[in-house]
């Protein structure tokens, strides 16, 4: 596929594969195409030529809440959370598709919107178990530290039950500890949940440790693609990354 | 939960079910109802006057108006300064039914809790039109829209003789199961209907923003981008904010012509709108108490005002009319002093209290 804004060929030509049940990353220097592609998936972007396909379903002009209908959930690299709610608020957000009541039904709060808002909150808490934040449920996000954010920003994903689920950049700005809990975090999400990953990250050591494939890509095209120790060896990725010698 | 459900010390849920109580301690709901019942019962012991019962009146119908207020800027962030408008509709739409009918039509003097539904539904659909606009705008332009539609509606019911040109347009004395409320009683029976209708109407939001249609109004307020992510339409969320301040908004018009039985222009003005948004904010954006606080504090200091200024009249020379100056300078000066000193506004005051009678007399 191929987007392009006015004259700047933000990604020309890509085509890639994601694997069902597999870890895969697309790495890249900055301004490479990353975050592009991954609006692209999740609807925020439309290519300007080419398609996106998931599974049957056609993704190439859905809107963004439409893809998320679908089983994709995205995990912003900005941290995109709900600043004035608390953090169980913001994940019960990402459940306003399974609490189907009416309004009627909400004013009264009796009955069904009560019994599906306590059964939700039940997965909710599920999740906020899984991924260890129970000290914070309560706080409002805008208070919490940045690593915490993040986790945040990657449970708000997950509490959504994808199948597919987009990570942009979930380390950036993160200690070696907080970096670590995290790359645990993915590994589980991926063996515990059964859910598919791909990540998108800078830091290179964790993608060449977790990844089951990796796409890069360098000025808006695909440069190169395999195993990760395919690709630490092919001499166009280094190039990109280190320079000519 | 704890074994004491009276004096909870600490939080014992032990169920999810529980922990979306509203009231947490017996104790809370007790004091909660002896508040209301005393809401209702103290006009048995106490008469006001008139002017005083009118004053009470008109602070409910403002709660009433304030709730919607609150509900599309404080909770969905969406700054309408055509709120007076909104309750203008609810208001002309008793009017008009009132000039088409006949001002005692048995649609208006015995069907009138169907008419109050009536007008906030008109109300909605207004408001749902006028927020039409938020599909594509934000923040300050939209707020320029909403501030258009309170002037498309001031020219319109100015310059259409259906609307008498803005001259206030008469509705009958209405009925009740005893008979016709006679004009002793005409501002004691609607205090009790407004009373009813505050309680209801404040139950039902705040149930409203426990569920994931007030949880949507917030998250389209912090984050539009990530409300989309989440499988929201943020363009029809909004709309849906707008709806819903409208119909509260009708309601709080309808009421309003109900009680000086008939609706007039100078009611529903750039003014007013104003004065509503000062009053969310002085009771506080975002809080549900806050719409009740605020029409409360700002009409108390109206009154004060008026009264210090016929204290002023026993040693002032009459030319010189200090009420004029004088209202919209403390006005002014309270709105200024709560977005610098306090921006959660009178809501907050009171979850400083709340808190601290909660833990007295601990300190933590």
């Amino acid at each position: 596929m191929t987007l392009i804004f006015g004259g700047l060929y933000a990604l020309t030509d890509v085509n890639l594969t994601i694997r069902p049940g597999l870890i895969t990353s697309i790495i890249g220097p900055n301004g490479a195409g990353k975050t592009s592609l991954l609006n692209c998936i999740s609807g925020f972007y439309h290519p300007t030529r080419g398609k996106i396909h998931f599974g049957e379903r056609a993704l190439t002009h859905a809107a963004p809440h439409q893809v998320s209908s679908w089983g994709i959930a995205r995990a912003f690299q900005n941290l995109e959370l709900f600043k004035g709610l608390t953090v169980l608020d913001n994940l019960m957000l990402a459940r306003h598709r399974n609490l189907r009541y009416s309004l009627w039904h909400a004013l009264i709060y009796w009955g069904k919107a009560s019994r599906l808002e306590a059964e939700n909150r039940a997965f909710v808490e599920e999740i906020i178990d899984f991924m260890e934040l129970e000290p914070h449920r309560k706080h409002p996000v805008g208070s919490l530290s940045y690593g915490v954010q993040k986790r945040v920003e990657v449970a708000r994903a997950l509490t959504m039950a994808p199948q597919l689920l987009l990570l942009d950049e979930p380390m950036a700005g993160m200690n070696i500890e907080e970096k670590e809990d995290m790359v645990r975090f993915i590994l589980d999400i991926q063996k515990e949940r059964r859910i598919t990953v791909v990540l998108v990250e800078h830091d290179l050591g964790v993608v060449m440790d977790i990844s089951d494939h990796i796409y890069v890509l360098d000025f808006g095209q695909l440069i190169g693609s395999g195993r990760p120790d395919e690709v630490a060896r092919d001499p166009k990725v280094i190039e990109a990354y280190i320079g000519e010698k | 939960m704890s074994s004491n459900r009276w004096f909870a010390t600490g939080n014992f849920f032990s169920s999810y079910k529980a922990e979306q109580r509203i009231f947490f301690t017996h104790l809370d709901r007790t004091v909660f109802a002896v508040f209301l019942l005393a809401l209702f019962v103290w006009p048995l012991c106490v008469e006001l006057s008139n002017k005083y019962m009118l004053v009470l009146d008109n602070i409910l119908i403002a709660m009433i108006a304030i709730i919607g207020l609150n509900l599309v800027t404080g909770f969905a962030g969406l700054i309408s300064i055509g709120h007076a408008a909104f309750v203008g509709v609810g208001a002309y739409t008793l009017a008009f039914v009132a000039r088409q009918l006949g001002d005692s039509h048995i649609l208006i003097t015995h069907a009138w809790p169907l008419m109050l539904v009536l007008c906030g539904l008109v109300g909605a659909l207004f408001g749902a039109f006028v927020g039409l606009p938020a599909l594509r705008l934000k923040h300050l332009y939209l707020a320029i829209a909403t501030l258009s539609f309170q002037m498309i509606f001031q020219w319109t019911i100015n310059f259409l003789p259906l609307f008498n040109q803005g001259q206030t347009i008469p509705i009958g004395r209405i009925y009740w199961f005893t008979g016709m409320v006679s004009r002793q009683n005409h501002y004691i029976f609607w205090y009790y209907v407004i009373l009813t209708l505050v309680v209801l109407m404040g139950l039902a939001v705040r149930n409203l923003l426990r569920t994931r249609f007030g949880r949507s109004l917030v998250a389209v307020r912090d984050n539009d981008r990530a409300a989309d992510a989440m499988g929201m339409h943020p363009g029809l969320t909004k709309v849906f904010a707008f709806a819903l301040a409208g119909f509260f908004a009708g309601v709080a018009g309808a009421l309003h012509a109900y009680l000086y039985r008939g609706a007039g222009i100078e009611s529903f003005t750039l003014h007013q709108s104003i004065t509503y948004l000062a009053m969310a904010i002085v009771g506080g954006l975002g809080t549900l108490t806050g719409s009740f606080w605020g029409p409360a504090a700002i009409r108390f200091l109206d009154l004060q005002v008026e009264n210090m200024v016929e204290w002023s009249a026993h040693f002032l020379p009459a030319t010189l009319n200090l009420a004029t100056a004088l209202k919209p300078l403390t006005f002014g000066l309270v709105i200024v002093l709560f977005l610098m000193f306090e921006p959660r506004g009178i809501a907050n005051w009171w979850r400083i209290c709340r808190t601290y009678l909660k833990l007295w007399p601990y300190r933590y």
